[in-house]
C-alpha cells in the first residue's frame, strides 16, 4: 500500500509534483493538437456564424435560446466545482482537500473563461459585445440595470476575477519554488508570477489570512452567481421556468456538475501523471460520497419541479410538462433521470462498488446528464410559449454542434497546458507540518 | 547588518526570538524564513493585520460607487416607466451585491500585496537566506555593535548555524 502523502519526504513530493512539467511526452502533444483541431474547427464554425448571421443556427421562433444557452448555463455550473468545493473544504479544514484544490480552482478559472463566451457568441454581432458595459457613449444610453442578463454579467465579472484570484494566491509560493532551477523563459515567466516571493513570515500570514477571507467571499459569489444565472429563467413569466426554487436548484445542481467535473480531471491528472501516491482511492471515496448526496438533492429538487407543475394542471405549464416527459423531449429527459439518479445511486450507493473507475464512471454520466438538464430546461418552454400558434420545435445545425464540441476540446486544451507549467497539485500545502502549538 | 540564524525545530526559533525581543530588537527587525507557514505561539511574534476591515471597507466602497453609478445613470437616461420608480432597488440589488463582492475581492488581494512586503518598495540589500526544507531561518536587523549579541542569542537558543552579513 502506497504511504500517506504526508508522510513522504519533502523532496519526493517535490519531485513527484514538478516532475510532469519538465517532460511533453507524445501522448500528450498529440492530445494537444487533437483538442487544438477540434478548437480550431469550432473557431471556423464561429467565422462562418459571424459572416452568413444567426441564421446558420438552428435558433428560429420561437426558440431563440438554444445550444448556446445551454452551453453557457452548463459550463458556469462546471465552474462550480473549483471555487465552491475548494472554498467549502478549506474552511472546514478537511485535511484530504489539499490534493484536490488546485485542480478543482483550475476547472472554475478555465470552465468560466469558456461559459462566459456564450453570451458574446450568441449575440451574433458579436463585435458589439461592449454595449453591455455602461460607458458614456455618444447616443447618451446607458445599459439597462434592471435586466437579469446584466446582472449576470455583473456576477460573472466578479466570480471570474475571484476565482482567477483565488487560484493565483496559493501558487505564488509554488512559482517562487519553480524560479529557482528552471529553462530560462520559465524561470522569467515564474519568477514575474512569484512577485519576489522569499518565504518570509510576513509573506505567509498575509497568504494564510487572504485565503480565507477569499474562501468565504467567493462561497456567497459562487451562490449568487448560479442563482443569477436560473435568474434569467426564472423572471420570464414562461411555463416552468417561472419558479421560486429555481436559484437554489440551479445551484444545487451546480456543484452537481462541478463535483463531476473534479472527479473526471482527477482520474485523468492520476493516470496521466502518475499522481497514485497522492490522489488516493480515500480522495475518490469522499468526493464519490458527495457526488451521491448531490445526486439525491438533484432528485429531490427535479421532484419538487415537477410534482407541483403536474399537481397544479395549469394548462400552459402542462403543455411543457408533456413534450418534457412524455413527447419531443421525453428521451433526453428519462436518459438525464438515468445519468443523474439512477447510474450515481447503484454505482456510488454500494459500498462494493465504489471503486475509482466506477466512480469516475458515474461522475461521466452526470456531467453528461447535466447537460441534458440544461437543454431540457431551456428548450421546451420556448419551444411551447404561452401561444399555442407559436409552438414550434428546435434542432441544432452542425455550427452549434461544433462550437459546443469545440468548447469540450478547449477546456482540455487549457488544462493541459496548466498541467504543464503548474504543478497541478499544491507542494508547499503538501510538506510534512510538525505539530502545532496550542 | 544582519544576523541570519538556520534552526531544525520551531520551539528553538521562538526561543531566541523571545531572547532577541527581550534585547530590544522590534518585530519589524525579525523575520522568519520558511518554505511553509510557521505558527508560533502568541505573543512571539504577533503580526497584527488589517485584513478583515480594509476587506470591509472595499466592500462598501464598491457597493456604494455601484449604487450610486446606477441611481445616477438611471436619472441620466430617464426611461418611461409607467409611473414606476426611475430607480429601485429591488431591481438593481443584485447588481450591488456582485460589485460589493467585488470590492472585498480586489481590496482583500491588493491588501495581501501590501501586507505581504511584495508590492512595497523593499530594502533589496536586505539578504534572503537559502532555506532547506524543514528548516526555519530567523533574520535579524541590528547595528553592527549589536550583532555579537543576537548571534550569541540565537546560538544559545540552539541554531545550526549562525552568520553576519552587511546590508
Amino acid at each position: 500500500m502506497a504511504p500517506a502523502p504526508e508522510l513522504l519526504p519533502y523532496q519526493r513530493i517535490r519531485e513527484d509534483l514538478f516532475r510532469p512539467l519538465s517532460r511533453v511526452s507524445r501522448r500528450y502533444v498529440l492530445a494537444t493538437v487533437c483538442a487544438f483541431v477540434v478548437g480550431a474547427a469550432g473557431l471556423a464554425a464561429w467565422a462562418y456564424q459571424l459572416r452568413r448571421g444567426m441564421g446558420v443556427t438552428g435558433l428560429q421562433r420561437p426558440v431563440f435560446w438554444g445550444f448556446y444557452i445551454v452551453d453557457f448555463v452548463f459550463w458556469i455550473g462546471i465552474s462550480h466545482a473549483g471555487t465552491l468545493i475548494s472554498a467549502i473544504l478549506r474552511l472546514t479544514d478537511a485535511a484530504w482537500r489539499k490534493p484536490v484544490t488546485r485542480a478543482a480552482e483550475a476547472i472554475t478559472v478555465f470552465a468560466l473563461m469558456i461559459g462566459g463566451m456564450f453570451p458574446i457568441i450568441h449575440l451574433g454581432r458579436a463585435w458589439l459585445f461592449f454595449w453591455l458595459l455602461p460607458y458614456p457613449n455618444s447616443r447618451l444610453l446607458w445599459p439597462n440595470f434592471r435586466s437579469p442578463l446584466l446582472w449576470d454579467l455583473t456576477a460573472i465579472v466578479t466570480y471570474v476575477t475571484g476565482s482567477i484570484i483565488y487560484l493565483y494566491l496559493p501558487l505564488i509560493p509554488d512559482v517562487a519554488q519553480l524560479a529557482e532551477h528552471n529553462t530560462p523563459w520559465r524561470r522569467k515567466l515564474y519568477r514575474a508570477l512569484s512577485l519576489g516571493w522569499t518565504g518570509s513570515d510576513r509573506e505567509w500570514h498575509a497568504l494564510e489570512r487572504a485565503m480565507k477571507l477569499m474562501a468565504c467571499i467567493i462561497l456567497a459569489v459562487a451562490v449568487s452567481v448560479h442563482t443569477v444565472v436560473a435568474w434569467d429563467f426564472a423572471m420570464a413569466v414562461a411555463p416552468m421556468w417561472h419558479s421560486t426554487i429555481f436559484g437554489p436548484y440551479f445551484v444545487a445542481g451546480a456543484i452537481f456538475s462541478g463535483i463531476a467535473a473534479l472527479l473526471i480531471v482527477m482520474s485523468l491528472l492520476r493516470k496521466v501523471l502518475h499522481l497514485e501516491t497522492y490522489l488516493t482511492p480515500h480522495h475518490f471515496r469522499n468526493l464519490g460520497k458527495l457526488l451521491l448526496l448531490m445526486s439525491l438533492l438533484w432528485l429531490y429538487f427535479t421532484m419538487s419541479e415537477n410534482l407541483t407543475v403536474w399537481y397544479g394542471n395549469e394548462p400552459k405549464e402542462m403543455a411543457v410538462f408533456g413534450a418534457r416527459t412524455r413527447a419531443q423531449y421525453a428521451p433526453y429527459f428519462w436518459i438525464m433521470v438515468v445519468l443523474n439518479f439512477v447510474i450515481p445511486f447503484v454505482l456510488l450507493g454500494i459500498r462494493r462498488l465504489r471503486t475509482i473507475a466506477n466512480t469516475t464512471i458515474a461522475a461521466v454520466c452526470v456531467v453528461v446528464g447535466m447537460w441534458l438538464e440544461r437543454f431540457v430546461i431551456v428548450v421546451p418552454t420556448l419551444a411551447n410559449p404561452r401561444l399555442p400558434a407559436a409552438a414550434s420545435s428546435y434542432a441544432p445545425t452542425w455550427v452549434e454542434i461544433a462550437i459546443t464540441a469545440a468548447t469540450f476540446a478547449a477546456m482540455a486544451m487549457l488544462y493541459m497546458i496548466f498541467a504543464k507549467l503548474f504543478p497541478i497539485i499544491a507542494v508547499w500545502e503538501f510538506k510534512p507540518h510538525p505539530p502545532e502549538d496550542e | 547588518m544582519y544576523v541570519i540564524g538556520e534552526f531544525h525545530e520551531k520551539e528553538r526559533a521562538a526561543a531566541a526570538i523571545r531572547t532577541l525581543r527581550a534585547g530590544g530588537a522590534t518585530a519589524a527587525d525579525l523575520d522568519v524564513f520558511s518554505e511553509e507557514p510557521v505558527e508560533f505561539p502568541r505573543g512571539v511574534l504577533d503580526r497584527p493585520s488589517r485584513m478583515s476591515l480594509i476587506s470591509v471597507s472595499g466592500a462598501i466602497a464598491f457597493g456604494l460607487l455601484a449604487t450610486g453609478f446606477i441611481y445616477w445613470a438611471q436619472h441620466d437616461y430617464r426611461v418611461a416607466t409607467g409611473g414606476m420608480p426611475l430607480f429601485s432597488f429591488w431591481a438593481t440589488g443584485v447588481i450591488t451585491y456582485e460589485m460589493t463582492m467585488l470590492g472585498a475581492i480586489v481590496a482583500t488581494f491588493a491588501w495581501f500585496l501590501w501586507e505581504s512586503g511584495l508590492a512595497r518598495p523593499r530594502d533589496r540589500s536586505a539578504p534572503v537566506p537559502m532555506v532547506d526544507p524543514g528548516s526555519i531561518c530567523l533574520r535579524v536587523r541590528c547595528r553592527a555593535g549589536q550583532s555579537a549579541h543576537a548571534a550569541e542569542a540565537m546560538q544559545r537558543a540552539g541554531a545550526t548555524g549562525v552568520e553576519r552579513r552587511e546590508s
